[in-house]
């Protein structure tokens, strides 16, 4: 039986295509180096007990381990905790302020948004040296002298179980929310006049705007922050490290601080590989159902 | 002109990404093919064939004495005199980030050849297999220049992993103006020590307070950042828990002496001899408090911090603006820790040294001989003598001793004896503790006992609740068998 050769089909690279091979090949390169191949490895390494001189596979040991550890669950309680305090508050404080600047000069405008991207620039570190300074727990520290003012005696705000996790909160309230307010004045700009001109005929009162125009057009923009948001501060690192050290009592040990110690203060690699891909899974949960439930009529 | 456009945009955009891949990829000037076919680091196996093949010693070093790092070219030139075929290589490091730059580079399998870390570290990178044991390279000339307390510290079972840079006892540090005030016989404490009944009538004496503020404390330790551990770990010795594990390699702290000492550090608190913001107070703020004036003792206190308060008392006479902000003249008294519980008081020893580290390969014999060449260097003679007495630390090594003969001193003769009368009462090295038991004990203390001293110390939980916690922690993680009941 003879067979008979079929023409081997070559595609060819025509027109544009090769340039656009090009330009992909380098984000693609970047991805899989820097993104899909540290994942890959952190799953390989979740299931080792990690030396540098030759790794051992241990199964699911690093997973049951971690379900077993309390610190484990009191960190993800943490975790929660600082997300559900900060993140609607910081969505709140950006459209508030957004729609403040909204209505000013462009010029205007871009001072202020410039003044709230400032602390964006700035280094973490340097900013949590300065809130450190105004946590200061003696009677000179700055916040305590406001509260003196008031006839209130010194907080031992970063030292004790009751106040430290509210202070990162506070901390959170008060920066990063410069990026936040960028995204909601260019959403807010992209609103068409002609829906305020209709409301303003109907003598709809500026609540009534808010409500009725602002909010629903907004809606594709808050999903995005809400999103990004929520999975930034499921992995808040820097705020506990540096101003707390996740104590006192671990009140403000976080998923990411408890991670970045197991695998670098006790070299529990393996163990720190699979809390980031519980804590990889809890995010994409919880992305999910935002997506399920707030994204239905969202149109992008 | 368009497509020619096209083609070059693509050119630059396809060489992005291979410069991507290409610097994931392993370099040639890497350990394995050093230029001038030198051998460098510990991976290395080959070049070496005679005694005075040429070879390298990498070595990272933080700023072990306020004036070390600024000596290290010099400290390079002097090793490449002794020995022409050797070059030490010096990589300088911050504190702050001197662990983290020494684990990156030991989880990635190619440490420096020496680092400089304390004592308490070396179990976990032996446990890892990247220290190396220096045993069958040091000499015994080496060997002999120490002295062998400090030298037991660089040990970790029958592995000998470094050498001593200086052994320092962690004490308290006295305002002598504020104690003669308060009418406290330093001198004697100095000598005899004090109980921790003593002591705590006698730091009482040392508050300032007027309308309900407190304007001078009696006693200061820092207990936040990085201070966290050495308060708790500083005050059990002198409660008869030396070390966390006894004799017996069992648990020390469930005695029950481990709770007379929590009820002693939340006393202290209560009567207003310490402030009730303790918990925040770091390393930084409560020497800046004793500068200022508004602490009388304070700890953890080092010899070096001696040194620091004599500098600041230049700075304040010369009026130059170069002091501590609102600091005071302050004449720096070392004082002992007390004892609780009626137990002996023991000097807290801290050991720290230049350790040996190895690659993912073993290294040469040859090589394992240069680094030791390097570490003993680093650990004796003029460095030694020069490190130490910048730091005020006492000399560990007879090399050392001899060329500090010709080295001045500024140091108070009542707290150089003070020091000496305490190193000689200092707790022991333990190498006995195997590593997976230090480990955990490190784990333990990280994970609850700090964090509950922290809340002890708040005032949120009470002495015998933090005890229950440790006490649990320490059943569930060493078994019943495997800690201590009294």
């Amino acid at each position: 039986m003879t067979q008979i050769a079929k023409p081997i089909k070559r595609r060819k690279i025509k027109g544009d295509s090769g340039a656009g091979y090009a330009f992909i090949a380098v984000a693609l390169v970047i991805f899989a180096l820097f993104t899909a191949y540290p994942v890959l490895s952190a799953l390989i390494i979740s299931f080792q007990k990690y030396m540098p001189l030759g790794s051992k596979f241990i199964g699911f040991d690093n997973y049951i381990d971690s379900f077993k550890d309390p610190l484990f669950w009191k960190a993800i309680k943490n975790t929660v905790v600082y997300t559900v305090l900060t993140v609607p508050v910081a969505l709140f404080i950006s459209l508030g302020v957004s729609l403040l600047i909204l209505p000013l000069k462009k010029k205007l405008q871009t001072v202020f948004k410039a003044i709230y991207y400032l602390p964006a620039v700035a280094s973490g570190v340097a900013l949590s040296v300065v809130w450190l300074w105004i946590f200061d727990p003696m009677p000179n520290g700055i916040f305590n002298q406001l509260l003196g003012y008031f006839g209130i005696s010194n907080v031992n705000w970063l030292g004790a179980t009751s106040t430290s996790m509210f202070s990162l909160v506070l901390m959170s309230w008060l920066s990063s929310h410069g990026t936040s307010i960028i995204i909601y004045l260019a959403a807010l700009l992209g609103i068409d006049d002609s829906y305020y001109e209709a409301a303003e005929l109907d003598g709809a009162s500026f609540l009534k705007k808010l409500w009725y125009i602002v909010i629903p057009c907004l809606k594709p923009t808050t999903l995005f922050l809400l999103v990004t948001g929520v999975i930034g501060s499921f992995q808040v690192f820097q705020n506990a490290y540096l101003m707390t050290g996740g104590g006192p009592d671990n009140a403000t040990t976080m998923v990411g601080l408890l991670i970045f110690n197991n695998a670098f203060k006790y070299f529990e690699f393996g163990k720190a590989a699979a809390q980031s891909l519980i804590l990889a899974l809890i995010i994409g949960g919880i992305s999910l159902i935002q997506f399920k439930f707030l994204g239905k009529d969202v149109e992008y | 002109m368009k497509r020619k456009m096209r083609v070059l945009a693509s050119i630059c955009a396809l060489t992005l990404a291979l410069t991507a891949l290409t610097a994931c990829g392993s370099s040639s000037t890497t350990k394995e093919g050093t230029p001038e076919g030198t051998n460098n680091t510990n991976n290395n196996n080959t070049n070496v064939s005679t005694e005075a093949a040429k070879d390298t010693i990498t070595a990272l070093l933080p700023p072990v004495s306020p004036a070390y790092q600024e000596n290290f070219s010099q400290m390079e030139k002097d090793f490449n005199a002794l020995y022409p075929n050797l070059t030490l290589k010096i990589e300088p490091a911050s504190w702050e980030d001197m662990t983290q730059k020494l684990d990156t580079q030991v989880n990635a399998g190619s440490p420096p050849d020496i680092a400089f870390l304390g004592s308490s570290g070396i179990s976990k990178y032996v446990e890892q297999g990247m220290a190396l044991d220096i045993t069958d390279a040091a000499t015994a000339e080496m060997i002999a220049d120490f002295d062998q307390a400090p030298l037991e510290y660089m040990k970790n079972g029958t592995g000998l992993y470094g050498f001593p840079a200086y052994m320092e006892v962690h004490a308290l540090g006295g305002n002598k103006e504020f104690l003669e005030k308060a009418g406290i016989d330093y001198k004697k404490i100095q000598k005899e020590g004090w109980t921790f009944e003593q002591f705590r009538e006698d730091i009482k004496k040392g508050v300032v307070s007027e309308g309900g503020k407190t304007s001078r404390y009696g006693f200061v330790f820092a207990t936040a950042g990085v201070a966290s551990k050495d308060y708790l770990a500083i005050l059990v010795k002198s409660a008869g828990m030396p070390a966390a594990f006894d004799k017996d390699l069992k648990f020390a702290y469930t005695s029950k002496n481990y709770l007379e000492v929590l009820k002693d550090i939340r006393v202290m608190i209560d009567d207003g001899s310490m402030p009730k913001e303790l918990s925040s107070v770091d390393a930084g703020k409560r020497w800046n408090m004793f500068l200022t004036g508004q602490t009388m003792i304070t700890g953890k206190g080092l010899a070096v911090f001696e040194n620091s308060a004599n500098k600041n008392n230049e700075k304040i006479k010369a009026n130059d603006g170069s002091a501590v902000k609102g600091s005071i003249p302050a004449e720096y008294i070392v004082l002992p820790v007390p004892s609780f519980a009626g137990q002996k008081a023991m000097a807290s020893a801290v050991v720290d040294g230049y350790v040996a580290f190895r690659g993912k390969k073993e290294p040469t014999p040859e090589h394992k001989a240069n680094v030791v060449k390097a570490a003993y260097f680093l650990a004796s003679g003029k460095v030694a003598a020069t490190t130490n007495n910048d730091l005020f630390a006492a000399h560990i090594t007879k090399s050392g001793k001899k060329e500090a003969e010709s080295m001045t001193v500024n140091r108070n003769p009542d707290n150089v004896a003070a020091v000496e009368a305490m190193l000689a009462t200092a707790s022991p090295a333990r190498p006995d503790i195997p590593t997976d038991l230090g480990a955990k004990a490190i784990k333990l203390e990280d994970e609850v006992i700090i964090p509950k001293l922290q809340a002890l110390i708040a005032g949120e939980i009470t002495p015998e609740a933090m005890y229950d916690a440790v006490k649990a922690a320490a059943i569930q993680t060493f078994g019943e068998d495997g800690v201590v009941k009294d």
